[in-house]
């Protein structure tokens, strides 16, 4: 059974090392719980070495990628953190991915359905800055690049999107915790 | 950048425009699958031979072989390290990118692209892992559906056979990551009958067109050139313009 001190945090967001920032405030006390941080599998580093011959990946493909790893982070670090009853901050998770999806046109239903096997965090952050990304930080820096690999404009405007994504996101969530 | 709705709905009628347009030659989509062993590649390298000697300009596409994420899901499948989420979506990522990089783009030009082994390959051992097929399912929307569907049906027995005749399944073939089974062989047969059970129901839901594999080389190939020759004359599929629409919006962006 899992502690009552077991909890999954999300922390969201484009710049990437202010999500980490966030992320790390996020745990109460060090010892107690840890992060688990985007591509800790490498298929992203991995990707990142592949030969450029083999044609840009579309947002579809990378989001898959993204899933991926998250399968990945949640077998390896989430739910056994979890399971060993302490917090556990997921930096960037869900909501991140998702809102990548919705500023590069993917539409709604799929990403609900891509990410159906990750549990919901009882707790939800969001970073609103978005320094970071547009130098390809963080998997919103890196997936813009690479959707967008020659039109900086496009580029700008997709990172923009996510994190108009996310704001709306975030006040969302503060309406409904106010009422 | 998103792309609006007015620029799908374009897409869309730009794609029905061109696959249904009676003056030009279209490209066809042709999909072989079945279990290892089935002899579907030999059939398909027969098969290319003679739409070669027909004049077809043909592209072939294998599972798992984009340039982009092959080289990722090797390195994990040799270090044994997926789990069946993390091997289907890898494989639905692979998928996408060779639609997206090579299928769609040879279609669009009137080329006849031949699959050795197609998105079924994915539902089959992904539900055979134990997952969903729902979820698996709609992991490779928009859907792209072939003209003309392949399935080579073979025994489990049989499959067991030809493949361990020359060769020890591999890891993930011999599908013990879900069996626990740690003799290769004994884990092959089982998995493979779960395989074999999955595409059998999928063979029917898609309307696959069965070969049966167990026949000779030579009557399996007269079997699939004439039903290629009756089958090509089918009309474009309209359930595929959404993901003509969204490759062509994608591809304009991307410029």
């Amino acid at each position: 059974m899992t502690s009552p001190k077991a909890r999954l945090v999300s922390v969201d967001g484009v710049d990437a090392s202010a999500v980490i920032a966030t992320a790390r405030r996020a745990i109460d006390r060090p010892g107690r719980g840890g992060v688990s941080h985007w591509d800790a599998s490498g298929i992203f580093q991995d990707l990142c070495v592949a030969d450029a011959a083999a044609g840009a990946p579309s947002a579809r493909t990378l989001l898959l990628l993204y899933a991926a790893d998250l399968a990945f982070r949640l077998r390896w670090e989430i739910r056994p953190a979890l399971a060993a009853g302490r917090r556990v901050v997921a930096a960037p998770y869900v909501d991140t991915a998702v809102a990548f999806g919705r500023a590069a046109g993917v539409p709604a239903g799929w990403l609900t359905n891509l990410f159906r096997f990750a549990p919901a965090a009882a707790e939800r952050h969001f970073v609103t800055s978005v320094r970071g990304a547009a130098a390809g930080d963080g998997f919103v820096g890196l997936a813009s690049e690479r959707v967008h690999a020659v039109n900086r404009r496009a580029r700008r405007k997709l990172v923009s999107g996510v994190a108009a994504h996310l704001r709306a996101q975030a006040l969302r969530r503060a309406r409904r915790s106010k009422r | 950048m998103r792309p609006s709705a007015a620029a799908l709905r374009v897409a869309r009628r730009s794609a029905r425009a061109h696959f249904s347009d009676p003056s030009k030659k279209r490209g066809l989509l042709v999909a072989f699958e079945g279990p290892d062993g089935s002899g579907k590649t030999t059939q398909r390298k027969l098969f290319k031979t003679w739409l070669k000697s027909e004049g077809y300009d043909v592209v072939t596409t294998k599972w798992n072989s984009s340039d982009l994420i092959k080289p990722i899901i090797k390195s994990r499948k040799a270090v044994r390290a997926l789990s069946p989420e993390e091997f289907s979506l890898l494989h639905g990522a692979d998928f996408r990118h060779r639609v997206e990089q090579i299928i769609l783009p040879a279609l669009w030009e009137g080329k006849l692209v031949i699959a050795d082994r197609f998105l079924f390959t994915g539902l089959a051992r992904d539900v055979a892992r134990g997952l969903d097929l729902d979820w698996v399912l709609k992991l490779y929307q928009p859907l792209l559906w072939p003209d003309l569907v392949f399935y080579f049906a073979v025994s489990p027995i049989t499959s067991g056979r030809r493949v361990t005749a020359t060769r020890m399944p591999n890891f993930y073939e011999a599908g013990q990551d879900v069996t626990a089974v740690d003799d290769p062989v004994e884990s092959y047969q089982r998995f493979i009958a779960r395989v074999i059970r999955e595409y059998e129901s999928l063979a029917l839901i898609f309307n696959m067109i069965t070969v049966d594999a167990e026949q000779s080389i030579g009557d399996q190939h007269r079997q699939i050139r004439e039903l290629f020759l009756e089958g090509q004359q089918r009309p474009w599929s309209p359930w595929n313009a959404d993901a003509v629409a969204e490759w062509l919006a994608g591809r304009g962006e991307a410029r």
